[in-house]
């Protein structure tokens, strides 16, 4: 193959070398050619705008008029902003309360799913629908079903005879909502995968501990979760992506109930990192805060990728010590 | 069928690649005008905001030039489509309607043509002098020429207002509440005997209230005046805590439950204007002709209304003005309302008796009420920086809910308004 060839060339340089790289590297302008779309829409839609906001952040800008240079300023600002940090408890509280009782159901139907059951493809499908359901006919649903005074989940609770709950208007109850609407979503998406992990795992370990007498418990929790842990770890990575940057549930649910365009109904109580960026950049047009806001996201960002990032590569080296002993 | 091979198939790619790229490239070239047709003017605009039956003359040509007129639907996040446009400097319509927060356009004023330059004073006396002014800029430009308008009054269930043993017909409705102290009364009488509230939140009662007032948030020089004694605003916000604590507001905050709350005759009233009608006869068909519209408290306000302005990049001003003289002359817009309910602000156009009024409210004819009502409502500027004031409403929706003291909640608004416009280099 051509690319052999190139590694194996010697490192001694004739003057016709870099010539005949270049020839080399124009033959291969097809390969590149069928590439180039791929990275001239990244670069026009994903690098451009990524390093534009790096610049914009540093600048206070309204979207028509000119640009001021105001150094750090935004994000001075931000350090300071109550609304900011308002935002960033939110998407924390929304995004813990939902994983952890979202991977652990998942893992439960997974798990379930996984044993001889009648109608077995009908669940998976059923538990998969809400994830390619519309977000925002979703959020309409839930608005009517939460909906204060004359929801169903209200009127559940009114017949049980209990207090009604402000679902969309008090602070910890619209936090509650969105919990829901997020595990409601995301649940089958992680059961499904888990589900795909589950099925590698070889029979013969079931069989094994079966035969050892172990019950459906003790293989659940010494089998079936140890030998899913990779899976399990990819979960919580998508499932912290997907909870920092949570925007749609919020903006579409509480569109405007709080008196104000996009700021998470009232009191600002269902006000993400995302949807405050959002509503900096287009409604308030301030272009420069809601790039500071981003980059600050980014920033909260890294440092959980950096503790997952850790976490994998501690239990990687753990795993090759093992293998390493085991080979010897 | 000749087989694909592999240098056919790329070749293939690499041609799409390369028509791909010179598409996007000619795309990128100085291209400021959205049509190429030299005879054609493209508006921007939003569902409902301009008869298609008009539109549809207009494609076939503007009366009185050789230019057609294409009308382009932009859809949701207009103004975020059309400050990029302006911005870049590229695919700029040749006219845009802008709704009623035109004053967003202010600092960016230059993009706009100044159409008194073009001859629009002499069109100012067919028109209500306070929408006029609202089109014009802080410097005295006249950069958005008046659409259409939403002057206020008191919408109510007059079916459940007779439940509750109170005065029902609009007349005496209007009587029993010339002022918001009076007004307040009634609602209390409505929650004990009726139980209904006679306005969904507490946000929207302080905003008719501003509606309806000569003096907003900020003077003409853009300083604030909601830190003054006996502001209008601090007004406003004393009525709209005044209406928590008395539960005159329903509290329905979410649309869904505004929605249910109005076809169940748990909130019997709104503020709002003339085109909340269309809204009440989509959301609650069943309760027509059980609404009327009596007098506000005060004098009426305006909610809402939309403009219509000429970019400066526009191809042919002087076609466009032609364009929006002939489409907003009173004959034109009486028109427009019989097709897609916008309410004129050409007064002239109610005496034409060509303007079909609707049957939802009973005897009342909504089309002399809200006529009448556009004639008083004050004069009034609305500032640019009234984007960022929004704290005001935040806090009343915690006074409520009941998580906050109505004296701390406002201190609150203040600093936090205070604080955005400090950042904004406002203050």
């Amino acid at each position: 193959m051509a690319a052999t060839t190139t590694a194996t060339v010697p490192a001694t340089r004739s003057a016709a070398a870099p010539v005949r790289r270049r020839r080399r590297l124009l033959s291969y302008w097809p390969q590149y050619v069928a590439i180039a779309p791929f990275y001239l829409l990244f670069l026009a839609f994903g690098l451009f705008p990524i390093l534009f906001s790096i610049y914009l952040s540093f600048n206070e800008w309204d979207g028509v008029g000119e640009m001021t240079f105001v150094g750090l300023g935004q994000y001075q600002y931000l350090v300071a902003d109550p609304r900011f940090w308002n935002a960033v408890s939110n998407t924390f509280i929304i995004w813990i309360g939902s994983t952890v009782p979202m991977l652990f159901l998942a893992l439960l139907l997974a798990f379930l799913l996984h044993q001889s059951i009648r109608f077995k493809g009908a669940y998976r499908v059923a538990f998969f629908l809400p994830n390619v359901t519309s977000m925002v006919a979703m959020a309409i649903v839930f608005g009517s079903v939460f909906s204060d005074s004359f929801g169903l989940a209200n009127g559940f609770l009114r017949w049980l005879g209990s207090q009604e709950i402000g679902w969309l208007t008090e602070s910890w109850a619209i936090k509650l909502t969105l919990v829901l609407m997020v595990i409601w979503r995301w649940t089958g998406y992680n059961a499904i995968i888990y589900l795909a992990g589950l099925q590698a795992i070889p029979t013969e370990l079931y069989d094994a501990a079966k035969v050892d007498g172990a019950s459906t418990w003790r293989i659940f929790t010494s089998v079936t979760v140890p030998m899913l842990r990779p899976v399990i770890l990819f979960t919580v990575i998508t499932s912290t992506i997907g909870g920092l940057s949570l925007f749609t549930e919020p903006q579409v649910l509480l569109a405007n109930s709080g008196g104000n365009e996009n700021s998470g109904g009232p009191g600002e109580a269902g006000m993400t990192i995302v949807l405050y960026q959002y509503n900096q950049a287009f409604t308030q047009f301030d272009f420069g805060y809601g790039s500071a806001i981003a980059w600050a996201l980014f920033l909260i960002a890294a440092v959980f990728s950096i503790i997952n990032w850790r976490l994998v590569r501690e239990r990687e080296g753990l795993a090759d010590r093992r293998t390493r002993r085991a080979g010897r | 069928m000749a087989r694909l091979s592999r240098r056919r198939l790329l070749g293939l790619a690499s041609a799409g690649t390369a028509a791909l790229a010179a598409g996007g490239l000619s795309g990128c070239g100085s291209e400021v005008s959205l049509s190429s047709d030299p005879h054609e003017l493209v508006l921007w605009l939003w569902n409902r905001s301009a008869s298609p039956e008009l539109l549809a003359e207009s494609a076939r040509g503007i009366p009185g030039t050789d230019f057609r007129l294409r009308a382009d639907y932009i859809g949701t996040t207009f103004d975020t489509k059309l400050r990029t446009s302006l911005a870049a400097g590229a695919y700029i319509p040749d006219l845009t309607n802008i709704n009623s927060n035109n004053s967003l356009y202010f600092p960016a004023e230059d993009q706009f043509l100044d159409l008194y330059e073009l001859g629009a004073a002499e069109l100012e006396r067919d028109f209500y002098p306070w929408k006029w002014s609202l089109g014009e800029t802080p410097t005295g430009r006249f950069c958005f020429f008046p659409l259409d308008i939403g002057p206020t009054g008191f919408f109510y269930r007059q079916d459940i207002f007779e439940r509750a043993g109170l005065p029902s017909e609009p007349d005496e409705v209007s009587a029993a509440t010339r002022t918001w102290d009076e007004w307040i009364e009634l609602g209390e009488k409505l929650r004990r005997d009726a139980d209904a509230g006679m306005v969904q939140t507490a946000a929207q009662l302080f905003n008719q209230f501003l509606n309806a007032s000569p003096e907003r948030y900020f003077d003409t020089a853009d300083r604030p005046l909601y830190e003054q004694e006996g502001s209008a605003v601090r007004q406003a916000w004393d009525l709209a805590v005044r209406a928590v604590q008395t539960g005159v507001v329903t509290g329905a905050s979410s649309t869904t439950d505004q929605n249910a709350a109005w076809v169940s005759g748990r909130t019997a009233g709104q503020v709002e204007g003339a085109w909340w009608s269309e809204i009440v006869v989509d959301t609650a068909p069943e309760t027509a002709g059980s609404w009327r519209i009596a007098q506000q408290p005060g004098p009426p306000g305006n909610s809402g209304g939309s403009f219509v302005a000429v970019p400066r990049t526009c191809k042919n001003p002087e076609a466009a003005f032609a364009w929006i003289r002939w489409a907003q002359s009173p004959q034109m817009q009486a028109r427009t309302f019989n097709d897609v309910q916008l309410f004129p602000s050409t007064p002239e156009s109610f005496e034409l008796g060509v303007m079909e009024s609707s049957d939802f409210f009973g005897d009342q004819d909504p089309l002399e009420f809200f006529s009448e009502a556009a004639q008083t409502v004050p004069t009034t500027f609305i500032s640019t920086h009234e984007s960022k004031v929004g704290a005001f409403r935040t806090e009343l929706g915690l006074v409520s809910n009941g998580s906050k003291e109505p004296e701390r909640a406002w201190e609150d608004a203040v600093t936090e308004v205070n604080r955005v416009l400090r950042k904004r280099g406002v203050l």
